[in-house]
């Protein structure tokens, strides 16, 4: 077996090890759990909402996760079952603060302001700053779509907007950020 | 270049337009530089995001999440923060070795305790149970962790050469030790199949012994 594949396999088992531990109330198999996927969650949710919400969050995912437990069948891998449920404690945490107001803009300006000026030095900004500094409607389906990998129904249906709202936000959020591909 | 093409350009790309306006946009392309300059760059973002890495968070989240989860235990049992990749390869070979010993005193003793008539007390990192139904799922990893097990022992076969043989020798010393605390628990589990403490406590005694290979392996390699 290749040292790759024995890693991968390796992993995969001791997160299902792991996964079992934790469901029986094993408290330090839940820390391993957590320790091997806090970074992607903690990415999702500061990506997603605010960075200075994320911690916060991040916290309320795995508390959560824990809750939970009992209820993750194993159809899915363990990573996935957790990252959806952190897509859903964001869009519960999106709603409960209701910040719907300026979600989603209907053209460029607002959204060129947002992720700044396009080619002025003094103003450069990496790609992941640009990303943040999108409104948070465009900043969410961009996301969702490109980085996390699901379809516009399904973000249509998670965020209640249409399939065509989701596709023109997409659409903007890369307009707005093709001018920060190399910073 | 704010045409009326342009904002169909990420449909495009993601292979969203009806095949009448899909040949419709490429013959636009074939004549607007600045669309054609544009799809170029939208291609370059998706192919960012989808390799943005994952970071972690500045400062360790576990202790509060630890309390969140177990409140009454918070005071007692929170800890320092640790970093995570300070943890991965934290352990040296004698510490190893020292745990592995641990293990496999406490797996006798956990076998032992589990499979009294009156024994009932779970151990004390089992906190709040919320199911019992990995039991099931134990017997299923146990299974695929025999064969990872199987090639670990393989590759420490061959590194060995790389570590100096005191060191084979007590690894192997209590890779035998670990492996007699192993049969131990299936041997108990074969009188008990339903206690689910046994088989949480056999996933968790294999896990253990395939990160000590792994570990082993790991050092083995970098020397």
């Amino acid at each position: 077996m290749p040292q790759q594949v024995l890693e991968d396999t390796l992993t995969a088992d001791s997160i299902a090890a792991d996964t079992a531990l934790a469901t029986s109330g094993d408290a330090s198999a839940f820390e391993r759990l957590y320790r091997t996927h806090v970074s992607r969650v903690h990415t999702l949710v500061r990506r997603m909402l605010d960075a200075d919400e994320a911690d916060d969050v991040t916290q309320d995912v795995f508390i959560r996760a824990w809750q939970k437990l009992s209820t993750f069948r194993g159809e899915s891998a363990f990573g996935t079952w957790l990252h959806r449920l952190a897509v859903n404690v964001v869009l519960a945490r999106r709603k409960s603060v209701g910040i719907a107001r300026g979600r989603f803009v209907a053209d460029d300006q607002p959204l060129n302001e947002a992720a700044g000026k396009p080619h002025t030095p003094e103003l450069s900004m990496d790609f992941e700053e640009a990303l943040s500094r999108l409104p948070e409607g465009a900043r969410q389906v961009f996301v969702l779509h490109d980085v996390e990998g699901y379809r516009h129904e399904e973000i249509a249906r998670m965020l209640g907007i249409v399939p065509g709202t989701s596709k023109s936000q997409l659409h903007h959020a890369r307009m707005a950020l093709r001018r920060h591909l190399d910073r | 270049m704010n045409d009326i093409w342009t904002n169909r350009l990420s449909e495009y790309l993601d292979g969203e337009l009806d095949s009448a306006e899909q040949a419709a946009l490429e013959a636009h392309l074939a004549t607007c530089g600045a669309c054609y300059a544009t799809l170029g760059e939208l291609k370059h973002v998706v192919a960012r995001a989808k390799a943005l890495p994952d970071t972690p968070p500045v400062k360790d989240l576990w202790a509060g999440i630890r309390a969140g989860i177990t409140p009454a235990q918070a005071a007692v049992t929170a800890r320092p923060p640790v970093r995570p990749s300070a943890r991965r390869f934290a352990f040296s070979v004698p510490q190893l070795l020292a745990a592995s010993i641990a293990l496999a005193l406490l797996s006798g003793g956990g076998v032992w305790i589990a499979s009294r008539p009156q024994a009932t007390k779970a151990p004390d990192t089992v906190l709040l149970p919320p199911s019992r139904e990995a039991a099931v799922r134990q017997v299923v990893w146990t299974r695929n962790t025999d064969a990872a097990i199987a090639d670990l022992q393989t590759a420490l076969t061959q590194n060995e050469t790389k570590l100096d043989t005191a060191t084979v020798r007590i690894v192997r010393q209590n890779l035998a030790i670990i492996d007699r605390a192993i049969t131990d628990a299936r041997v108990a589990l074969q009188k008990d199949p339903g206690n689910a403490y046994l088989n949480l406590h056999l996933a968790d005694t294999m896990r253990r012994k395939v990160e000590l290979l792994r570990r082993v392996n790991a050092m083995a390699a970098r020397t």
